[in-house]
This record gives structure tokens, sequence and C-alpha cells, in this order.
């Protein structure tokens, strides 16, 4: 498949099979195959990847507050190896549930540290 | 009455940028010293939202994508950010007069300290965020928010001179407070109409009732009504202030010299009706600007966002429009006036326009997104001359406030 990857790919939103939000494609990561090929191998997401692709005092705030959710440094960005792509058209659709995925260490301590805490957190409003 | 249900999305979205706190004060400003002078800006302006709130809904409705989703795509993540940030600024300060401006109302209304209000409001408004069904939500505050056509009925009664209105609205002119003074508060009135934070609502909260391709009529009646309704009501706003304060040329600041038109034309019930619009209105304003932030933010990182899934699925999402509520209760903590807030935000808020209304305009012709769907000719002509009058003012608001020293 021939794609532009700068127009098509990077910066659009990921979805999983059910049509949660997954993140962005914040940047992405090549790979060589057995005869020296570059191919598409993974999506990266999250603030890390982000970061180091804005790079600048700008890049490195954003690396270090993903760092301080995460606990690790240097926190690595989330990946998601390209054959779960199901198609690209105006989003990134994966073939599968969110839940299968790494989640996002953000959103995790958010979670059980704030929002969970709230009396209906776990109803959605509609 | 159906065709009336489905534009309360246009309502509310109009009304948070048309007559919000700021507004109610800005427009009766105007009005008390320009007359209807000003009139020919709104209407601009109402074409001017109408055209890219529609363009916004379509690619909601088609696509799923809202607004802020298109800034990232298009602009790329650095200038996107840059965006970003002066919007948020922008809207959660936005945020803070609204706030403050329930505060005012309940203190209007009661007699209590405004401070006193400003965590009342806050906690009020972040629990309707936190709980209240999206849809519930826009019909309830879209709907008590046309209370505030109490000032265009108050014009039938108070002794206005249709003839001398009529007449400003066709030569604008500056009279007496000069032509910088005149430009300022064009300007600041535009910038109100095509607020950046109208769009990011209304085509988020298109995705927030699940729109597809079959709602594109809903949702082009939901532009075509609820914006003009907006307009309609910033005018009478004006008009009432000309009617009342013109003549004397006197001047006016605070929310009961706005309420007064429509005391002087029904009395103490017209007091009762003016306090419950000005609620309504600040209220409802003040739920679009805290959703407006934290959709930008959301949409921005591609996080899950929205009340269809429930706060611990949105957990960035919910913290973000915690943290703006906060926020917003602690700039009013430094005391600073509500209406002075809005005017600066409304001269920043011009200067970034045109970085969220150009991608609205590029993807509406972008194919991967719309299909068959993309802007026609016309469109794409009313679009693009729109796109110049929103760079001009861009352009002009920080000089105009420099050389005005704020419309003074």
């Amino acid at each position: 498949m021939r794609m532009q990857l700068d127009h098509r790919l990077l910066d659009r939103q990921i979805v999983d099979a059910d049509g949660l939000l997954v993140g962005r494609v914040d940047d992405v990561e090549f790979a060589l195959d057995a005869d020296g090929v570059p191919y598409l191998a993974a999506l990266l997401t999250g603030r890390v990847a982000l970061g180091q692709r804005i790079g600048g005092w700008t890049g490195r705030l954003l690396v270090a507050v993903a760092e301080r959710f995460s606990g690790r440094r240097p926190a690595s960005p989330l990946r998601i190896p390209y054959p779960l792509v199901a198609r690209v058209d105006s989003t990134v659709r994966l073939r599968v549930r969110l839940d299968r995925l790494p989640t996002s260490p953000a959103e995790e301590f958010l979670r059980r540290h704030l929002i969970d805490r709230i009396p209906g957190a776990d109803r959605a409003s509609g | 009455m159906r065709k009336l249900l489905a534009a309360t999305l246009g309502i509310l979205s109009a009304v948070g940028g048309f007559v919000d706190i700021g507004d109610l004060v800005a427009a009766s400003q105007a009005g008390a010293r320009f007359g209807l002078g000003h009139a020919w800006v709104l209407l601009v302006g109402v074409v001017a939202i109408c055209l890219y709130a529609e363009m916004a809904g379509r690619i909601a409705a088609v696509s799923g994508r809202a607004v802020f989703d298109l800034v990232r795509e298009r602009l790329g993540p650095r200038v996107a950010l840059l965006n970003l940030v002066a919007s948020y600024l922008v809207t959660v300060l936005t945020l803070a007069a609204e706030l403050g401006g329930v505060a005012l109302v309940l203190h209007l209304a009661s007699g209590l300290p405004y401070l006193l209000w400003v965590p009342v409001a806050a906690v009020a408004v972040w629990l309707v965020l936190w709980r209240m069904r999206f849809q519930l939500m826009e019909r309830v505050f879209g709907l008590a928010g046309l209370t505030l056509v109490v000032f265009a009925v108050a014009l039938t009664r108070l002794p206005t001179d249709w003839g001398t209105l009529a007449r400003d609205a066709l030569t604008p002119g500056p009279s007496a407070s000069g032509w910088g003074v005149y430009w300022f508060i064009a300007v600041a009135l535009f910038a109100s109409t095509v607020s950046p934070y109208e769009v990011f609502f209304f085509s988020s909260g298109g995705v927030e009732e699940r729109w597809t391709a079959t709602d594109l009529a809903d949702a082009r009646t939901s532009v075509l009504v609820g914006f003009p309704i907006g307009g309609f009501l910033a005018l009478s706003l004006i008009a009432t202030a000309a009617v009342v304060y013109h003549p004397t040329g006197a001047s006016l600041t605070t929310l009961d010299e706005v309420a007064r038109p429509v005391v002087l034309a029904f009395g103490a019930a017209g007091l009762v009706v003016a306090v419950l619009a000005f609620f309504a209105v600040t209220f409802g304003a003040a739920l679009e600007t805290g959703l407006s932030a934290a959709y930008a933010v959301a949409q921005y990182f591609g996080w899950q966002w929205g009340k269809r899934v429930s706060p611990r699925e949105a957990a960035r999402f919910h913290s973000v429009l915690l943290l703006s509520v906060l926020l917003g209760v602690l700039v009013l903590m430094t005391t600073v006036d509500p209406v002075t807030l809005t005017e600066y935000m409304l001269i920043v808020s011009a200067v970034v326009l045109p970085m969220t209304y150009l991608p609205i305009l590029i993807v509406a012709n972008d194919r991967t997104y719309l299909g068959g769907q993309v802007n026609g000719r016309l469109t794409n002509l009313l679009g693009a001359l729109v796109l110049v009058v929103i760079v001009v003012a861009s352009v002009a608001a920080i000089p105009l406030a420099v050389v005005t020293r704020m419309g003074q």
C-alpha cells in the first residue's frame, strides 16, 4: 500500500474496533526487512512520541510530564504494531479493542487517584 | 417545535458567543455610544459564523471529527499546540468571566456578596458538566436563553423612534467618540460572534449527539436557526440601550444598568425576567466554554472525550474539565472584574481566529473526510471572503486596542 505519510497518517486520530478513541498518530516507526528495505513497523502514540517529534523545550516539557505520570525514565512511547491497523480513512481504525492495547499511564493515574473517587464516575451521562 | 428542538445546539452555541456576560455589557455599551451603528457588524458576524459552523457541523456529521481534530491534522503538532495554548487560555479566562457573570446575577437577585456566589456558581456548573445528559443540557439552557427576547419585546413599550434606529443602522458613523473607538468596538463585537469556542462546542456537540450523514438537515437547521437567533438577541440588546442611553450619551458598566430598559418597560416583573435571562445565558456560556476548553485539549492529544462515555473512561478529559473550572474560580478570587476580563479575551481571541478557521475551510474541501459532501463553489467563495475579514480583524485587533486604550 502506498500512502503519503505526513498528510494521510501522521496526526490522525487512532480509533479502536468499537470506535473508542485510542490516541493520535504522534509518530511512526520504521524497520528494515530481510532485504534491507524499510517498512512501516508501528504507530507511536502518547506525549513521549509527540514530545520527541516536536523537539525543543516544548517537546522536552511534554516528555517530562509524561515521565512524571509513568514513573519511568526514560519513558518509552506507546507502540501499536502496524498489522493491527484495519484501515485508514479520516481516522486510523484498529482491528483490536482498546483493552488489548497498552493503556496510557496518565489516564490510569488520573482515573485511579482522581476521577474514580468522585461519585458517579462509572456512569455515562449520555 | 421539532425544528426548534433540533436547533437548540445552535442556539446554545450562539448564546455563549453573542450574549454572554461580556457581550451583555459590551453590546449595551455599543448601543449607548453609537446607537445601532454596529448592527452591520453583527450581520457580517452572523453570516461568518453560520458559514463556518455549517462546514464544521457537516464535517462532524460525515466524518465524526470535531474542529480541534482538524486543527491538529491540518496545522501539524507545533502550530496546533500554539493554537491550543492560546485557545485554552482564552476559553478558560472566558469561563472564569462567565462564572463571575453567574455570581453577579445571583448577587443582583439576592443582594448577598458577589464573591460568596462564585464557588456556588462553579460547583453548580461543574455538577451539570459531570452528570447532565448532553442533549438535555443543550435543550434546557438553549431554550432558557431565549428569555432574553424580553429586550426585543421591551422595544415596543419604550418610546422607540424606529426611524432614528434605522438611520443609525444604515449610516454607521463614529458620532462623538471617534473612528478608533468605533472600529475597536466593531472588532470586539465581530470577535465575539465568531469566538473559536463556538465552533469547538458546536462540532463536538454534533459528535456527542452521534450525528451521521443522515442528520445533515438537522445540523443545517441548527446553524441557520440557532446563530441568527443569537444575533437577533444581541441586536435587541444594542437597540434597547440605544433607545434608553444613546440620547443622553450616558455610559453604562454594570448588569443592573443593562437591565434598566426592561425595567422601564415592564417594571419589577421585567427585572425578574431579565435576571432569569441573564442567569440562563451566563450559565449556558459557562457550560459551553468549560466543555470547549476540555474538548480542545482532548482532541489535540487524541484522548477519549465527551459525555457519551463514563467519566472513568475519559479520565484525562474530565480531569481537564475539573481543572478548568478550578482555574476559573482562582482567577475570580483575584477580584478581577468579569466584564473587563471578557473585553481583553475578545481581543486575544480576534488575534488567533485564523488558526481555527483556516483548517475548517481546508478540510471542508477534502474528500477523504467528506466524500461527496465537500464545499460547493459559492460556499468556498463566501468562506474565503469571510477568512479575509477574519485576518483583517486579527491584524487590526491589537493596534486598535493600544491606540484607543481598550476603547476608552
